[in-house]
């Protein structure tokens, strides 16, 4: 085989009902560039319309990307896309995990696995460099991830890495995920696992990742990334006033300051100031425990951690000798929505409890909350299940849908009092499905359907769902107007996107952003001050395609979406400016395939298009405008202000979107795109330009493509 | 000394030709502390080099004259006056320090309010005042919010809740009431729900 850069070169294979395991040619993708780009790819291919997530002939695709395992900054995510069992339409939809599982699968020589069918029993799967073995899995079938992880390791070696599910996906809970590492978790495909008796992947390889490029010049790139990388969001302002900043603000998550302890460290380590020229302390600015928890979650910081070849180091890793309590192991990790969801399952709040003041019950709630949900393997739709909950609860219908015996049985009154040991029964019951309560996590749109959900529960903005699919808001209008709000539009699970937020969250003032906006887009009104936006305009649709394409190239390469892309910098020698072309160079110098920023953008926009193609045959739409990209009303409801009255759209201080303001959002969406302006629909031209004529006969064939 | 921007105290120093002897020692003053984080009055100097201040013209024009072109100067009230070095901190962080060394609690907090309300803009949590650098008691803090309500040239800074209580202070002058509200519940409540 020929040398190959950047990529192994090679995808495996792994058919469980026959037990064959073959090789494959990434190459043969490289116009879909890697991770969610191919596996896109491999999913219109060879996975039929109508084939539903827990099929034999489902698939699922775990990706790495070209720059994973190179060394590129916060490179060390894995892409995982197959059909996702919450959809209603089972729309094909990607996950992602970071750890170490990634670089761990190009070292043993694989860009990819892609997995079929169906084993007759619990299996796992053994990787070693090129010896591919599927393990019989019998004896881990029914343990939660982190014995499962042991077991795993026991046979491999603790340098193998493991994906693996809990019981939830065994059990083909709609909401489940696969976890790798100690918190790393890809929400939303666990039950596809399962549904192929598939219970881990463990992972061990002793090669190497080669590129291309000149040594020196990849130095130089390193170098140059390092100048611009900032804390996690790609936030380049500390949280606090610093000696060296000229900027500050409080809900940046550069939190690293003096005086600031990693306080459970032995000894316990001071984070300082992190000055942005100290390369050394990159890993101290985001001091995520104290950004999740607040002040009183310094003394359980035993240290940050995060993905491999990631400066930034995003997950807090605490030691809570509480949990020994509850028999859990002491140590716990997690980042965002690993602790939030909890918080949001307890929506009545988190209150002293079980000796804990109500300081330490704000850690040791959610810490018992992502301990239970990483070792079961549980999802939370991003959050979305604690308002499912809260909706049934809060309107009396769970106890309309429950038996009364099971409905007594659930310890309400620990919910009630703010008592987070909740926690461990509603976890079980989700994990086991456990009755009729464990379908609050078959996902939004099929509870809803069970339970009757009412048009107050779909419109209601408290409940923050975003459209009927029975996703929730995630970086939609209330931080990016029009742009967070169509972004979301166009997704089949939360849009998962950050590629805007990395950007519009980056603290800076708005109207440096707004010239900044101007370089990348065109004109500074592709950018609305938060809470004072402007109708749309076609700079605003640059920046949405933008950055749908940024998140897909992402998922592709692979690097981390919750920090790439580089638009802004933390050094006012810059002038703040990032580097949107970063990914290109580095993207060349690794595979030595010459792309420039623009063509990268175009392949990753032709993953898009493709990924709208799978969407739209999946659905049998025509017209996705009406069928897939609108939103729930609230979106578009004027609010009302402090005194009542409600607040017109467009004027200062409402986050609202106007309906016809988003239809043309949509048109020029589409326009940017190349797709039909009446539909959303991808149009043969595009496809043709795309290099995917054979998607434009397929979707012609179904009376699909438009005319 | 210059009134060119910062630069930051990690890039290339800015520091002119080596000042001449009677300046020298009033420059080196000036850096050490700025190093340590910290202003120089102009009085400290003027007692620290008696000398220099019995001079024509006194401290200020040695300094003035130094050629030490990463040398701030901030005027105080009743004269004083604040010296500083741009390689060791930005003029941003000085004008923090400044605040706390003028030691008008009710300014400090008005006066870094409206500075978040034109220059982001955004409302401001009152909790950051309880926070490095101003480390100012909460109770103090209390204080100081009810006294601005009282005080005529404080009666731009109006005050908002998010709905979890958190209290906020913005200025009208640059932030209209109901942009402020919104902006208190987003930072406050929507942010950390949408993380
Ligand atoms: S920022 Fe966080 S999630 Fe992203 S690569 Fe780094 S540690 Fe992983």
């Amino acid at each position: 085989m020929a040398a190959t850069y950047g990529y192994t070169g090679k995808i495996l294979r792994v058919n469980l009902t026959t037990g064959k395991i073959s090789t494959d040619d990434t190459l043969k993708y490289k116009d879909f560039i890697g991770g969610e780009g191919m596996a896109m790819k491999i999913m219109w291919d060879e996975v039929a319309p109508g084939v539903t997530p827990y099929a034999p002939e489902n698939k699922i695709v775990f990706g790495t990307g070209p720059l994973c395992g190179t060394g590129v900054p916060c490179s060390g995510r894995t892409n995982i896309t197959s059909l996702l069992p919450s959809s209603p339409f089972h729309g094909v939809s990607s996950s992602h995990m970071g750890g170490y599982f990634a670089t761990e699968l190009k070292y043993s020589g694989w860009d990819m696995i892609v997995v079929e069918g169906k084993a007759a029993n619990p299996v796992w799967l053994r990787i070693e460099d090129d010896k591919v073995k599927i393990e019989d899995a019998r004896w881990m079938w029914g343990k939660g991830i982190f014995d499962t992880q042991a077991m795993v390791a026991s046979f491999m070696g603790k340098e193998a890495q493991v994906a693996a599910i809990g019981q939830a996906g065994e059990n083909l809970v709609n909401l489940s995920v696969i976890r790798t590492g100690s918190s790393h978790s890809a929400g939303g495909h666990g039950g596809v696992m399962g549904s192929k008796n598939l219970k881990a992947i463990g992972v061990k390889g002793t090669g190497s990742v080669k590129i291309a490029g000149d040594r020196k010049a990849w130095a130089e790139l390193d170098k140059l990334m390092m100048s611009v990388i900032g804390a996690n969001n790609q936030m380049v302002v500390p949280s606090s006033p610093q000696p060296w900043a000229e900027f500050n603000d409080k809900s940046s998550r550069w939190t690293g300051r003096k005086g600031l302890y990693w306080g459970a460290a032995n000894p316990p380590v001071e984070t300082g100031e992190c000055d942005p020229h100290d390369m050394q302390s990159v890993g101290l600015r985001t001091m995520k425990a104290v950004f999740d928890f607040g002040p009183q979650a310094e003394k359980y910081t035993v240290r940050m951690g995060g993905c491999s070849h990631c400066p930034i180091r995003c997950h807090s890793q605490l030691k809570v000798p509480q949990l020994s309590k509850y028999g859990m192991d002491e140590y716990v990790s997690n980042t965002c929505m690993g602790w939030f969801s909890p918080r949001g399952v307890m929506f009545k709040g988190i209150k002293a409890f079980d000796g804990n003041s109500e300081a330490d019950a704000a850690v040791v709630g959610p810490a018992i909350g992502a301990k239970l949900a990483d070792d079961y393997g549980v999802w939370c739709n991003y959050g979305q299940i604690g308002r499912d909950l809260q909706y049934a609860y809060e309107t009396g219908l769970l106890k309309k849908v429950l038996p009364a015996d099971e409905y007594a049985s659930i310890p309400w009154e620990k919910l009630e009092k703010g008592d987070a040991t909740f926690l461990i029964d509603f976890y079980e019951r989700v994990a086991f499905k456990k009755g009729e309560f464990s379908h609050i996590a078959d996902g939004t749109y099929w509870l809803a359907e069970r339970w009757k959900f009412g048009d107050d529960f779909w419109n209601g903005k408290v409940y923050k769902v975003w459209s009927r699919q029975g996703f929730p808001v995630h970086h939609s209008n209330e931080a990016g107007g029009q742009v967070g709000a169509l972004i979301s539009c166009f997704s089949n699970r939360d849009a998962q996107n950050h590629s805007h937020m990395n950007f519009i969250g980056s603290k800076l003032p708005i109207a440096l952003q707004k010239e900044i906006a101007g370089e990348i887009f065109g004109s500074p009104d592709a950018l609305d001050a938060p809470s004072d936006y402007k109708p749309m305009n076609e700079y605003k649709a640059r920046f949405v395609k933008w950055s749908l394409g940024r998140s897909m190239l992402h998922n592709s390469l692979t690097v981390c979406n919750w920090m790439w892309p580089m638009s802004v910098s933390p050094l006012k020698e810059r002038k703040y400016r990032g580097d949107t072309g970063l990914e290109a160079k580095f993207y060349s110098l690794a595979t030595g395939i010459q792309l420039s920023e623009k063509e990268l953008d175009e392949a990753a926009a032709r993953c898009f298009t493709l990924f709208r193609a799978i969407t739209q045959r999946q659905m049998g739409q025509k017209d996705l405008r009406v069928a897939h990209d609108q939103t729930t009303e609230w979106v578009t409801h004027a609010e009302k202000g402090k005194d009542g009255k409600e607040i017109p759209q467009f004027t200062k201080g409402t986050i609202a979107m106007e309906e016809k303001d988003m239809e043309l959002g949509r048109t020029l969406v589409y326009r940017e795109f190349g797709w039909d302006e009446k539909t959303g629909a991808p149009t043969r031209a595009c496809l043709e330009k795309y290099g995917m004529a054979d998607v434009a006969q397929d979707l012609a064939s179904r009376g699909l493509l438009p005319v | 000394m210059s009134d060119q921007h910062a630069k930051n105290r990690n890039s290339a120093s800015s520091h002119a030709a080596e000042a001449p002897a009677p300046a020298a020692g009033l420059v080196a003053a000036i850096r050490g502390a700025s190093a340590e984080i910290r202003l120089t009055r102009l009085t400290a100097l003027r007692s620290d080099f008696p000398e220099a201040a019995a001079r024509e013209g006194g401290v200020e024009l040695l300094l003035e004259e130094s050629g030490a072109a990463d040398l701030r100067r901030m005027a105080g009230e009743g004269g004083e006056a604040y010296y500083f070095s741009a390689d060791s901190m930005t003029e941003a962080y000085a004008l923090h320090l400044f605040r706390i060394e003028e030691k008008d609690p009710v300014r400090l907090v008005a006066d870094t309010v409206r500075d978040d309300s034109r220059i982001y803009p955004r409302p401001t949590d009152v909790r950051v005042f309880a926070d490095p650098p101003f480390s100012l008691p909460a109770r103090e803090v209390a204080e100081v919010v009810a006294r601005m309500e009282m005080r005529p040239d404080t009666a731009d800074i109006k005050s908002g809740r998010a709905s979890n209580g958190a209290l906020y202070l913005y200025s009208d002058r640059f932030l209209e009431a109901a942009h402020a509200e919104s902006l208190i519940e987003w930072i406050e409540v929507g942010q950390k729900e949408n993380p």
